[in-house]
């Protein structure tokens, strides 16, 4: 988490992955780990497919994946890295086919990428709805002959994608009447030029989930053969929300946080009644506030600002929705909240640092935590679970 | 006859300390008096952080406090602006 109060302007790399089992298995065999290193400007992802399926694959796929991304995480090559892997791999003595296949993706926030493949499908590689073909090297094992990795240097440009998958997305499909040699990657590409050109703006979560999906609709009688994994990367111009939540310490201030929270240039969001009102005042707009729903206080309308929801009890209660999203559908200011985090990919936070006198009243519930805490847990299961660039600065 | 302003506040002070019963007080009225009152929901009275009002939560009937309010004391509040 960095505190500081300016959100930087560089590209971000939206990552995301999205996995389907295989029928009657009651875990996936294919692992994907990703980690962000903020003060590198880096993402590294791996996506590996464990032997088999169920728990043995689970837990080749994981220590494989576990293994290449500690390895980089430590400062070493990623090439290095992967070829200590392919060379390490077991051999399985049935199938004669190694342990786990893999794909690390190291992507700066400039575009260039490094890309290293053993076994998984090639990647896609899509550009304003043009497949971009990438010339491999292939590195031999030195150990097995028969195991090659492909190793790409790449520069990717706003707004273009990556798109890797495990094999049950390629093979989706196989010895079926319409598809005998499974949908493939040629399958992919189609459609996902056909997607991207009807919704340009899709979220690499979405875009995941459906390709995905669309595999498993290749599969005869709904029985997914194999565990189906696709995970998108979009290089893109990031999008951004400001929080404004509780009165700055400085009253006299109040104008200055006012004017520069109206002049952000992304989404902007008031949790707090006081902030609000402060808002409404300091920068002379009308607001009008809709009766509460349920346990949550409503939210109010102010021009110019996305969202005006209560402070510490929608913030908790997006917190939990965070950690736990809802199953069933509701709806209320904390869910519309923690929509607009899931749409952007920085959110800053502007805390006023100033104590409400009212909070300390011996009847107030002891399970309310002060509003600097529930933010920064906020911002760090924003950080760590949904892999967004998070801000605080207390005011 | 001119509307009675009912502003009930939903900060979050009030909120906790039993305002979140307070948004079923039009279900609370017969048709008369709702036709009477106009209910205005407010995000914050700011009546908190005022040491002499210490009592939430709070609404206001015609610009006029009402302090640890319940729907009942509200709605006698009401029927007395009405009668005056």
């Amino acid at each position: 988490m960095v505190l500081a109060p300016s959100m930087n302007k560089s590209l971000f790399i939206d990552i995301s992955c999205s996995q389907i089992w295989k029928t009657n298995q009651n875990t996936c065999g294919d692992v994907f780990l990703s980690k962000r290193f903020p003060k590198e400007r880096r993402v590294i992802a791996v996506l590996s497919d464990g032997l088999g399926s169920g728990i043995k694959a689970n837990i080749l796929g994981q220590m494989t994946a576990t293994m290449l991304l500690r390895y980089v995480e430590q400062g070493r090559d990623i090439e290095k890295a992967a070829e200590v892997i392919m060379d390490t791999l077991p051999i399985c003595r049935v199938r004669k086919i190694s342990y786990s296949t893999f794909t690390v993706v190291d992507c700066h926030e400039n575009g260039s990428v490094v890309i290293v493949e053993e076994g998984n499908p090639g990647f896609v590689w899509m550009r304003n709805g043009v497949h971009m073909e990438a010339e491999p090297e292939i590195i031999v094992s030195k150990k097995f002959s028969t195991r090659k990795m492909h190793r790409y240097k790449i520069n990717m440009l706003p707004d273009d994608r990556l798109i890797f998958c495990s094999d049950g997305v390629t093979q989706a499909g196989l010895g079926s009447p319409r598809l005998k040699g499974g949908w493939q990657r040629s399958g992919l590409i189609e459609y996902s030029k056909t997607l991207l050109l009807d919704n340009p703006e899709l979220t690499s979560k979405e875009l995941a989930r459906r390709i995905t999906l669309a595999a498993t609709y290749k599969c005869m009688d709904n029985f997914v053969k194999d565990d189906t994994s696709t995970a998108v990367l979009h290089v893109r111009t990031p999008r951004s929300v400001l929080v404004f939540t509780g009165p700055p310490f400085h009253m006299e201030r109040d104008n200055e946080h006012s004017q520069r929270f109206i002049q952000f240039p992304g989404q902007k969001v008031i949790c707090g009644g006081t902030t609000a009102n402060i808002v409404s005042r300091e920068l002379n707009r009308k607001k009008e506030t809709t009766m509460a729903s349920g346990d949550l206080p409503g939210i109010s309308v102010m021009e110019g600002v996305d969202l005006v929801s209560e402070g510490i009890l929608t913030l908790t209660r997006v917190l939990e929705y965070l950690e736990n999203p809802p199953s069933k559908e509701i709806r209320d200011a904390a869910v519309s909240l923690a929509s607009i985090f899931m749409e952007n990919d920085c959110i800053s936070f502007m805390v006023g640092a100033k104590m409400n006198q009212a909070y300390y009243d011996p009847e107030w519930p002891i399970e309310l935590e002060i509003r600097k805490t529930v933010v920064r847990r906020i911002a760090n299961i924003l950080e760590e679970k949904y892999l967004k660039k998070v801000e605080i600065e207390f005011v | 006859m001119k509307k009675i302003d009912v502003e009930i506040c939903f900060g979050t002070t009030c909120f906790v300390l039993g305002g979140s019963h307070l948004q079923e007080l039009e279900n609370s009225l017969d048709n008369d008096l709702k036709e009477k009152i106009n209910i205005i929901p407010q995000n914050c009275l700011g009546l908190c952080k005022n040491e002499n009002y210490s009592q939430a939560p709070y609404v206001k009937v015609n610009g006029q406090i009402i302090d640890r309010a319940t729907i009942e004391k509200v709605i006698n509040k009401i029927k007395c602006e009405i009668n005056e």
